[in-house]
């Protein structure tokens, strides 16, 4: 047993949150205020080096380790970067970037991965349609074939990155018969004819990340553009729930600490009663149970990421604690953070008001919390020994 | 970075669970409705067996410090039964661990390898009716009289102390409150009867009154040292208290479990409902957040970080709050049939109710972190 992280993932941690502290934070208030994604702050992030973070060098990458990208995500979320562009940066170099590296062929990889890492491209992941949530299986997007490929109609939603993506990866049914294992992954390159976005979604949170529905009409896709291989998309669906519950939520616990740091602060300043509010139980209380949550919430991310770097099956309990656990109660801490401001912590101007907003997305995206609690208790209900 | 046990300490565990299923837990109903006599018997019998495998040398502290062994020890033990559990580390811990931290070779020789064995039981006397959270406000006093020291005062819960040898007493000396060794025959220490507790009834728990007694030796090398002697003991208890929680809680879940697989209504197992599996989950999550605190924090004080007492602390309260709240919906998914004296849901959720008060309630350990959180900015104000 060892919690210690090794001195060089230490020293980046502290490298990314002091970069973005600086570089990216302070724009992020004015882009979520428009609801705007920003090419500028996405133009910083490629520049470091974190679009293309998990990739390998000879793809443009750092070759980074799970570990160390969930590093990153709590670094930039912990120096303030707002939750809708670490949300595109997931659905960018997870969804879209690393299930190419996982699933696809060498010239697949060679095409995308250099220009999803520089941020040339921009990438984004289809699996969610109007019909189909939770029941993902169940999608009913077409892939029919033809004598060169395939031809797609259908059409997902909430398509993060989807009005600004360059590369599609899109989730369709060879033969609705065969139900999950018809379900097949296709890359879709911007300007395919069939192809369209539909308009921009306003969201209560996340403002930054643009997500749209996707629209396929009669799109044709070459056979070469089939990721990892006819009837894989389910197997690909289900390894991307890793990657949601540990890179994914890491931002969340980076905000978790922006939060707990802006409200330890503000306590010891503000003043009511002529003493800081800090001596009063009902504020401080809420600082414990913050710190609480943070520390807990790392551990359970950081224990999948630690299993999926040692090669291991995922452990879906795990997973799922990590997931239920950053969504329910983080929405919940988030919502004492605003209370420990009051009125301030009620304006746009202060961050702990963006973070409330952003937080709900954790029970939401990827799984919702009910999903969790679902599995979960399916599992001890068929028998595993707890 | 590694989240795994050693497959030692799985091995350790094996062993543990398995004399605990045999000895231990089959009288785990008895020790909740016997009366004090039956239950100082039987106490000390679970003590002493824990005591021949070495099983009370891990629930000590360890030297070098091994906290992780001493949490997975005590969570096993409490899976089993939460009494013997509270008993046996109230001894190997809360006294032994005082001794051999603080004592001198020859109080460690005299006293630690008994308490280790199981041959004597030991107790710590801290709290008082005037004097719980605050212990500033210690009331019992000891003085030096041709360098014996005298104790005068009360200690009014104290586990253990019906079926004490050894024990660790707080009283204020001239310089400073101070742990004293106080050994059970000594005289003019006078054993309370037997309380009755609402849960974790197979402890035995009394009160402790001194008149001029006479201690056995000063733990420390100066007198005064005893309110940090007993900080630095109780930080790492909270290791302990966390471990006693998720060991209830963890039998709260295995148990409603079995309920809701094996119990059907309206033609379905009632765990096919969501409100009852949904319960199940979030009790499987908090156990699991519990643990992982609880292990974290054990760690963190046996590779010395500085940290590692708010962690305990996090970890302590975490799984005491989680413990209420799963025992809570235990009895819920029960209901009627848990309600009825004697069911195992309805002794544990008895037995849950202890952990926010024990050592340390929730509130104390929220101002507890609260101030470590809120001081790192405290030169902005």
């Amino acid at each position: 047993m060892d919690f210690d992280l090794a001195p060089e993932q230490r020293m980046f941690r502290e490298t990314v949150y002091r970069w973005a502290k600086e570089e990216v934070a302070p724009l992020c208030e004015d882009a979520d205020l428009r609801g705007a994604f920003s090419p500028e702050i996405w133009g910083r992030l490629a520049g470091f080096g974190i679009l293309g973070l998990p990739f390998p060098e000879e793809f443009g990458g750092s070759g980074a380790d799970i570990v160390t990208c969930c590093l990153a995500g709590e670094a930039l979320g912990h120096a303030g970067v707002d939750g809708g562009h670490l949300l595109a940066w997931g659905a960018h170099t997870y969804l879209c970037g690393h299930n190419i590296l996982s699933f696809g062929t060498d010239e697949q990889k060679r095409k995308y991965l250099p220009r999803l890492a520089s941020g040339e491209w921009i990438g984004c992941m289809g699996l969610t349609e109007p019909g189909s949530g939770s029941d993902a299986a169940s999608l009913s997007t077409s892939a029919r074939r033809t004598g060169s490929g395939y031809v797609l109609n259908g059409t997902k939603t909430f398509i993060t990155n989807a009005p600004v993506s360059d590369v599609f990866v899109i989730f369709a049914n060879v033969d609705k018969k065969l139900k999950h294992e018809g379900i097949t992954a296709f890359i879709v390159e911007k300007g395919t004819p069939g192809l369209s976005t539909g308009r921009p979604f306003h969201k209560m949170g996340c403002r930054c990340s643009a997500t749209s529905e996707v629209i396929l009409e009669d799109c044709e896709v070459p056979a070469e553009n089939v990721l990892g291989g006819e009837g894989m998309g389910w197997i690909i669906a289900l390894s991307g729930v890793e990657w949601d519950r540990c890179t994914l939520l890491s931002p969340m616990l980076g905000c978790a600490m922006f939060n707990l740091d802006a409200c330890a602060r503000y306590a010891n300043e503000r003043r009511q009663f002529g003493r800081p509010i800090r001596s009063f139980q009902a504020i401080s209380r809420r600082i414990a149970d913050m710190k609480v949550f943070v520390e807990a919430l790392r551990l359970a991310i950081y224990r999948v990421a630690w299993a999926k770097d040692k090669g291991r099956m995922l452990n879906p309990l795990q997973a799922a604690v990590s997931k239920v656990y950053a969504g329910d109660r983080g929405f919940e801490m988030a919502s004492e953070a605003v209370q420990v401001f009051g009125g301030y912590g009620f304006m746009h101007e202060y961050p702990v008001e963006r973070n409330f907003r952003d937080s709900k997305l954790a029970a939401i995206g990827g799984g919702t919390s009910d999903i969790m609690r679902m599995i979960v208790s399916r599992i001890m209900l068929m028998g595993f020994g707890v | 970075m590694d989240y795994e046990l050693e497959p030692s300490r799985v091995d350790f565990l094996k062993a543990l669970g398995a004399h605990l299923a045999e000895r231990v837990a089959p009288r785990r109903a008895q020790l909740d409705s016997c009366g004090p006599e039956e239950r100082a018997r039987l106490m000390r019998d679970n003590i002493a067996g824990l005591g021949t495998h070495g099983f009370l040398a891990a629930m000590s502290i360890g030297n070098p410090p091994d906290l992780v062994g001493h949490y997975l020890a005590l969570e096993e033990t409490a899976k089993a039964c939460p009494a013997t559990c509270l008993s046996a580390r109230a001894s190997a811990f809360l006294c032994a661990g005082a001794i051999s931290l603080f004592g001198s070779p020859g109080a460690k020789e005299t006293y630690l390898p008994r308490l280790l064995s199981g041959e004597a039981v030991g107790a710590l006397a801290y709290s008082e009716p005037g004097s719980g959270s605050d212990l500033g406000a210690l009331g019992a006093v000891a003085e030096s009289d041709a360098g014996v020291y005298l104790v005068d005062g009360e200690k009014d819960i104290v586990v253990n102390a019906p079926i004490a040898e050894v024990f660790v007493v707080l009283a204020r000396t001239p310089e400073g409150p101070s742990l004293l060794v106080v050994e059970g025959g000594a005289r003019g220490l006078e054993i309370g009867p037997c309380l009755d507790t609402l849960g974790i009834r197979g402890a035995p728990v009394g009160g402790v009154r001194m008149r001029r007694c006479e201690a056995a030796c000063l733990l420390g090398r100066e007198p005064g040292m005893g309110l940090e002697q007993l900080e630095r003991l109780l930080s790492m208890g909270a290791v302990g208290a966390a471990a006693l929680c998720v060991g209830i809680a963890h039998a709260c879940m295995e148990i409603s479990t079995e309920r809701a697989k094996s119990r059907s209504a309206f033609g379905k197992p009632i765990g096919m409902f969501q409100d009852v599996g949904f319960k199940l989950a979030d009790m499987f999550t908090l156990v699991d957040l519990s643990r992982l605190l609880a292990l974290r924090a054990a760690w963190a004080f046996d590779t010395g970080e500085r940290d590692a007492p708010v962690r305990a602390a996090c970890a302590k309260l975490f799984s005491a709050e989680a413990c209420s709240k799963v025992a809570n919906w235990g009895m819920q998914i029960f209901a009627g049939h848990g309600y009825l004296a004697g069911s195992p849901i309805e002794r544990l959720y008895r037995d849950a109710r202890f952990g926010e008060i024990c050592e340390r309630t929730s509130e104390i350990l929220r101002l507890t972190i609260a101030n470590e959180e809120l001081d790192r900015f405290a030169g902005f104000a």
